[in-house]
C-alpha cells in the first residue's frame, strides 16, 4: 500500500480469530491507520484483499460496515451537541432504540456522568476519548477496530479501555488496534509490526 | 421517515448552537443588497428593474460562501466516519442535513427578501413572485452545492475551488428565477417558469443526494 506514492507497507498477511485481539505496532507515518481504514473498509488495499468471515470486505463493503465499530484518530463526536445528545445521536444513525436510564449507564461507566448535558466543546481530550469510547457499549459489534484508542486518556480513562475491551473478547469479538501502549488486557494481544 | 426528523432536529439544534454559521450568510445577505442603492443612486425605477437579479445573484453567493462548510466540521471531527458506518443509505442522511441546512441558511434570507424588495422599489406582485422563485429555486442551490461541498472534503485550501466547480450548475436556475419576475412585470403568465423551477429542484432532489453520497465516500478514502 502505498500514499502520496511513498510505499508504507506490503506483504501483510494475519488471519484474526475470534476472542483475539492485535495490536498493530510501528514508527509515527508507517501506515498503521491507513491499515486499520483499509481493514474498516474506506479504503481499498492496491494489491491484496481482506476477508471477513471467509467473504471479501468490498464486495459488499456496506454491509461489511454495519457489523463494525470503527473509532479512529479524531473522535468522531459532534462538537455543539452535549455527551447525552451525542451518545443519542450515535443511537439514531445506527438504528438503535436508547432509553434515557440505558443511555445514562453508558455515561457513568465511561466516567462522563458529571458532564453529561455538556457541550462536547468544553470536554477535554480525554474526556473526548472517553465519549468516543462510549459508542462501543451502545451498539454490539463482532469486530472493533481502535486508532490509537488510549491517546488522551488518564489511568483511569485507560482501565475503562481495558474493561471494554476484555469484555469484548469474553464474548467472542475481535478487537485490532493501532497502539504505542500496552493495555492491561487478560489475554496477551497478538502484535503486528510494521516496517519491520 | 422518522430518521429523517430525528436527524433534521439534531443538525438543528447543531447550526442553532453556532448561530455565526447561519447568521454569517445573511448579514452578507443583507449587507450586500443594500450597498448597490449606495452605489448606483437611488432612482426607484432604475432599482427596481435591477432588483430582482440582483437579490437573486446575492443570495446565490451567500449560499456559495457558506455551503462549503456543510461537510467541513463533520471531516475535523471525524464524524464522517459516522455517517459512512451507519446502516441507512448515506444519500438519506446527506438529504436530511442538506434540508437542515436549506432551513437555517436559506429560509431566513427568504424571509428578509420582502423587505429588502419593497426598499429597491420593487411592485407588490414580483416581490411576491421573487419569493416563489426563491422557494423553489435555493432548494436546488444547496442540493447542488452539496456535491460540490463532497467532492472538496479533505481537500485543504480550496476556498475558490467550490465556485468554479458549482457556479455553472447555478445558471439556468439564476436565468429562469430571475425571468419569472421580469414575466411578472410584464404580466405574462409564469407557470412555465415555475414549472421549470420546480424540475431543477425536483431533479437535483432525486439526484443530487445520491451523488453527494458518493463524493462523500470518496472524499473519505482519499
Amino acid at each position: 500500500m502505498s500514499r502520496n506514492n511513498t510505499l508504507l507497507f506490503q506483504g501483510v498477511s494475519y488471519a484474526l480469530a475470534s476472542g483475539q485481539v492485535l495490536s498493530v505496532r510501528g514508527a509515527n507515518g508507517i501506515g498503521k491507520s491507513t491499515l486499520l481504514r483499509i481493514l474498516a473498509g474506506f479504503i481499498e488495499p492496491q494489491q491484496g484483499s481482506v476477508s471477513y468471515d471467509n467473504q471479501v470486505i468490498f464486495q459488499d463493503v456496506a454491509a461489511y460496515q454495519h457489523g463494525i465499530h470503527y473509532l479512529g484518530h479524531d473522535n468522531g463526536v459532534r462538537q455543539y451537541l452535549t455527551v447525552y445528545e451525542n451518545l443519542t445521536f450515535y443511537a439514531v444513525l445506527n438504528d438503535r432504540v436508547l432509553s434515557t436510564s440505558q443511555c445514562n449507564e453508558v455515561i457513568q461507566r465511561v466516567g462522563l456522568w458529571a458532564f453529561r448535558d455538556t457541550q462536547a466543546l468544553c470536554l477535554s481530550a480525554g474526556q473526548l476519548r472517553r465519549l468516543s469510547l462510549a459508542k462501543l457499549l451502545l451498539r454490539p459489534a463482532p469486530f472493533w477496530i481502535l486508532d490509537e484508542p488510549t491517546t488522551a486518556l488518564d489511568d483511569q480513562g485507560q482501565q475503562i479501555l481495558a474493561d471494554l475491551i476484555n469484555q469484548q473478547l469474553q464474548q467472542n469479538g475481535m478487537v485490532v488496534m493501532a497502539t504505542h501502549q500496552d493495555i492491561a488486557l487478560t489475554s496477551k494481544p497478538n502484535v503486528l509490526r510494521l516496517g519491520s | 421517515m422518522t430518521l429523517f426528523f430525528s436527524l433534521v432536529s439534531y443538525e438543528l439544534r447543531i447550526t442553532m448552537r453556532q448561530a455565526f454559521s447561519w447568521v454569517t450568510p445573511l448579514v452578507f445577505f443583507i449587507i450586500v443588497i443594500c450597498l448597490f442603492p449606495l452605489s448606483i443612486g437611488t432612482h426607484s425605477a432604475l432599482l427596481s428593474e435591477i432588483a430582482p437579479g440582483m437579490i437573486w445573484v446575492t443570495a446565490l453567493l451567500a449560499v456559495l460562501i457558506s455551503i462549503g462548510s456543510l461537510f467541513r466540521t463533520e471531516d475535523e471531527e471525524g464524524s464522517l466516519s459516522l455517517l459512512l458506518l451507519s446502516p441507512y443509505p448515506l444519500s438519506v442522511l446527506v438529504f436530511a442535513k442538506i434540508a437542515s441546512y436549506w432551513l437555517t441558511h436559506c429560509l431566513p434570507l427568504i424571509c428578509v427578501t420582502p423587505l429588502l424588495g419593497f426598499m429597491l422599489h420593487l411592485p407588490a406582485l414580483q416581490v411576491l413572485v421573487l419569493c416563489l422563485t426563491l422557494l423553489l429555486g435555493t432548494p436546488a442551490l444547496c442540493l447542488l452545492g452539496a456535491i460540490g461541498a463532497a467532492l472538496l472534503v479533505g481537500i485543504r485550501g480550496n476556498g475558490l475551488l467550490l465556485p468554479i466547480l458549482i457556479m455553472p450548475l447555478y445558471i439556468p436556475i439564476l436565468i429562469f428565477g430571475t425571468s419569472a419576475v421580469l414575466a411578472a412585470s410584464q404580466e405574462q403568465p409564469l407557470s412555465a417558469y415555475f414549472a421549470i423551477m420546480g424540475a431543477f429542484t425536483f431533479m437535483s432532489v432525486a439526484m443530487a443526494p445520491i451523488l453527494t453520497a458518493v463524493a462523500l465516500r470518496m472524499g473519505v478514502s482519499q
